[in-house]
């Protein structure tokens, strides 16, 4: 829990703008995740939340205002670079459709190590640990059809973690989920992130999921409604 | 949980926590019946009823001997429990008790009753919103302190859950707490949405 | 009737842009089938001996005849597996919706009906269309049709969407049985087997085929020995590979299992590991187009082979023979290879649009794919190797078999004693080529696929 505004923050976004069509998702979102830190972004259906992580991740770039991640501005760098990026320095966790219907729950969390050049077995073997971090080891060979929502959300996080990544994404990971399966998602989350100093970005509109993170903020209408104002106010 | 707040500034002071909320479940409850359950599975000293009631509830407020006591009596007069016998050596009071037949009939009526739902609520947050309508003061600013409020909490209590080696019955608890401040929440939320229609009725009436 | 009609249009109109390309589509290879169907049941319907002033005189002897109407009807083959790739478009979409309806408490009878309206009016479009062009073009070019001309073309005219319904209502036959079950199913699945419709279209293919080259033998009066003695060889060729077909289906679908089996246990690279993986999940999604393929570098083969040995023939030994003979024979091989030609751009189509549909299928999952960093080159190259790998050895060895035709005439024409026409051996590897070409058109989409506006899940 870092209120301090001491070092630089990992990841700084100021005066996001983005339109999808017609619609403006974003109208000068700004904000900061310090390295190690969990935060929850919260905030109604349609207030921007997806769009801000995706901005975030450099899945998307902003019509206006900077990203910047380390000494680099993600809203300017080249695809090739930002999808080096979240491969190595990213983990993203989607509420589904990360994993590969076709691949086994272990070649699917091998597969960031293939893409960065490890070889099959030596993935693999990395990934079966994450597998057994996470407690599914046991469904290693079954295809993400064949597990319940909650093993195969498990599955994802081992996929978004096992590359060591300085930041996870989670785009409303639990929101398939019933509340147990959501809650044993949620803990491995936490645990590990804290374990590995990952600092994770968590997008979701269930107060009981956000209350897994460190500090929160609340978007409304493509804008994050200060922080700071909440916490003069909370005083 | 919403129907067992207690007006007053007991709900918003600093020792507002996870063993508030749970005194605030298990009070209401008797401790007769809760003394007679743990009777149930064969004689207890008193002593040794405070204790094992202390490790069933770990975040109850913890029984007073004297209620352990009192109430002991009481469920001899009413003939749910009666004396098995008197121990003498050392120590203070060594009466064993056990639970009659009476006791027994009484603990099935008592864990066969359903708990009725609250009747009434008594929403304090509620009457704050509409009396800041009423003063003309910033009812979308209240309610967004109280959200900082409840989320601060709810991360207190997720932390004490999550805490490695939590007890089951911690955990329980603990989410019991959070679903009822969930609720607060999604009230509260659209409440927000909704303050101008509100503030129209209020003022109108 | 009315009301299912009614709503079969309305479920038309409120279909998203994929399915207007599956309706489209369905429609083109409609008109693509009625197309051939027509110039066959016409040339069909001529007997005996007649002067056509057209195609070199290639038209004015049965047993020539009968070759050009099993070449036009083996023409459909192609396009039924273009029309089995074209149903796929937006199949999830339409199968929900279909189930939704079931859910809303349509009887089973109805839903058939409103599916099988909903194709037997893109095939009607289709067919009318060819069907006036046919005629027009037949008016001019004969002057007076006979009538059983016209039975005929009346026939294919309305045989071709009755045919497409009817397939369609049967192959809807598992969405109706189970609503439930399809409402809730995300991945589409192809069945287990090459798909029975096609096979039951390819089968009346060939007794088609088998009966109108018998027919164009009834009341000659014999003596054509030596022209028909030239063709019926390699036409006898071609009816065998006709069966052929029925095979290519299934080695397509097996190496296509085979391939990814064994190469998802070896992958060292991630996309020969997707590609691998999906295919071995699902061997036949691919199958019939693939099969189509098969067939194509099969008589591609075969006929590259037989073409070099008859020109080696006509070129040499008979050195008798007038322009006009020798034109007549080039026409024909021409005509054959320009068939051919045709028979592979509308594999090749159905290939492309087969690619273009499994990706759109995935454009989710892709999507998230792309976003947690999966580089496109990587899923572009898993959507190419899906294509080559298992064609690789399935052309391989069609091409083997294509030889072998060509082998076997060149041992067997004029008396034997020919050079093996090894120049044959080029087709499967032009064929394989314009297969990754054809793969490779739906690259463009892939980017446009992977767009994070696939990513909101909602």
């Amino acid at each position: 829990m870092s209120t301090d505004d001491n070092g630089t923050p990992l990841l700084a976004a100021r005066g996001l703008v983005k339109a999808h069509g017609k619609t403006q998702a974003l109208r000068g979102a700004a904000l900061e995740l310090r390295a190690g830190e969990i935060l929850a972004v919260t905030g109604a259906s349609g207030s921007g939340k997806s769009t801000l992580l995706h901005c975030l991740a450099g899945i998307v770039r902003p019509d206006q205002g900077s990203v910047v991640y380390g000494q680099e501005r993600l809203d300017q760098l080249p695809e090739r670079r930002l999808s080096e990026l979240r491969r190595t320095e990213f983990g993203v966790v989607f509420q589904f459709g990360q994993l590969i219907p076709e691949l086994t729950a272990l070649d699917n969390v091998a597969l960031p190590l293939m893409l960065s050049g490890a070889g099959r077995r030596e993935a693999q073997g990395k990934a079966g640990e994450w597998l057994e971090r996470f407690g599914v080891r046991g469904q290693k060979d079954l295809r993400p059809g064949e597990m319940s929502g909650g093993q195969a959300q498990r599955v994802s996080l081992a996929r978004a973690l096992v590359t060591g990544p300085k930041v996870v994404f989670a785009d409303e990971p639990t929101g398939a989920l019933d509340s147990l399966a959501g809650e044993q998602v949620m803990t491995a989350l936490v645990h590990t992130a804290r374990e590995a100093g990952t600092a994770v970005l968590l997008i979701t509109h269930d107060a009981q999921v956000a209350a897994y993170a460190d500090r929160e903020v609340w978007l409304r209408d493509g804008a994050v409604v200060s922080e700071h104002a909440q916490q003069e106010m909370a005083r | 949980m919403i129907g067992r707040f207690r007006p007053g500034p007991r709900f918003f002071t600093e020792d507002y926590s996870l063993s508030t909320y749970c005194e605030c479940i298990l009070s209401p409850m008797s401790t007769r019946h809760i003394l007679l359950g743990l009777l149930a599975g064969g004689p207890s000293h008193g002593y040794d009823l405070k204790r094992r009631h202390d490790e069933r509830f770990p975040q109850a407020r913890p029984l007073a001997y004297g209620q352990v006591y009192t109430t002991l009596q009481r469920l001899v007069r009413d003939g749910l429990a009666e004396v098995e016998g008197t121990g003498s050596e050392g120590g203070p009071e060594r009466t064993l008790y056990r639970s009659t037949e009476a006791g027994g009939r009484e603990l099935t009526r008592w864990t066969g009753e359903i708990t009725p739902p609250a009747p009434f609520v008594t929403n304090e947050i509620f009457a704050k919103v509409v009396v800041t309508i009423l003063a003309a003061g910033d009812p979308a600013g209240h309610l967004q302190l109280q959200r900082a409020a409840h989320m601060a909490r709810m991360r207190e209590l997720t932390a004490v859950k999550t805490a490695p080696g939590a007890d089951l019955t911690t955990v329980l608890s603990a989410d019991y707490a959070l679903t009822h401040l969930d609720a607060d929440l999604r009230w509260m939320t659209t409440t927000a949405a909704r303050l101008t229609t509100l503030t129209a009725e209020v003022t109108a009436a | 009737m009315r009301n299912d009609l009614r709503l079969a249009v309305l479920l038309t109109r409120g279909s998203d842009r994929r399915e207007w390309w599956r309706v489209t589509l369905t429609a083109l290879g409609a008109l693509l089938a009625t197309g051939f169907a027509l110039a066959a049941v016409t040339i069909a319907s001529l007997q005996g001996q007649y002067s056509i002033s057209f195609g070199d005189g290639l038209l004015n002897h049965p047993g020539v005849r009968s070759g050009v109407i099993l070449t036009l009807l083996m023409l459909l083959i192609p396009v039924l597996g273009f029309l089995g790739q074209c149903a796929r478009i937006g199949a999830v979409h339409r199968d929900r919706r279909l189930a939704g309806l079931r859910l809303a408490g349509a009887t089973p009878r109805q839903v058939r009906r409103i599916a099988a309206l909903e194709t037997g009016l893109a095939c009607l479009a289709g067919s009318s269309v060819a069907t006036v062009f046919s005629a027009l073009l037949m008016l001019r070019l004969w002057n007076h049709p006979t009538p059983l001309a016209w039975a005929g073309i009346a026939l294919v005219a309305l045989g071709v969407p009755l045919a497409g319904a009817v397939v369609s209502a049967l192959a809807l036959r598992r969405v109706v049985a189970s609503p439930l079950g399809w409402v809730r199913r995300v991945r589409p699945r192809t069945g287990r087997g090459p798909g029975v419709a096609f096979l039951v279209a390819v089968l009346v293919v060939v007794v088609a085929g088998l009966g109108a080259y018998a027919s164009t033998f009834v009341g000659v009066p014999g003596g054509f020995g030596q022209v028909v003695g030239f063709f019926t060889g390699p036409l006898t060729v071609f009816g065998l590979v006709i069966p052929t077909g029925l095979g290519a289906v299934w080695l397509a679908g097996a190496t296509a299992g085979l391939t990814g089996r064994l190469l998802a246990a070896r992958a060292e690279s991630p996309a020969v590991l997707i590609a691998a993986e999906r295919l071995r999940d699902d061997p036949w999604a691919t199958a019939r187009t693939h099969a189509a393929v098969l067939m194509v570098t099969v008589v591609g083969t075969g006929f590259m082979g037989i073409r070099q040995v008859l020109l080696d023939v006509l070129n040499n030994s008979r050195p008798g023979m007038t322009a006009e003979d020798m034109s007549f024979y080039t026409t024909g091989i021409d005509l054959t290879g320009a068939a051919i030609l045709v028979a592979l751009a509308i594999t090749l189509s159905g290939l492309a649009v087969g690619a273009a549909e499994s990706l759109a299928t995935r454009r989710r999952g892709l999507a998230a794919q792309a976003a947690a960093g999966v580089p496109h080159d990587v899923l572009g190259r898993a959507l190419l190797l899906e294509t080559a790998l298992p064609l690789a050895s399935a052309v391989a060895l069609a091409g083997a078999a294509g030889m072998a035709i060509g082998a076997w005439y060149a041992g067997f024409a004029d008396g034997g004693g020919r050079p093996v026409p090894y120049v044959a051996l080029l087709v499967p590897l032009g064929v394989y080529a314009s297969c990754l070409l054809a793969a490779a058109t739906s690259l463009p989409l892939l980017r446009r696929s992977v767009h994070p506006a696939e990513l909101r899940f909602t």
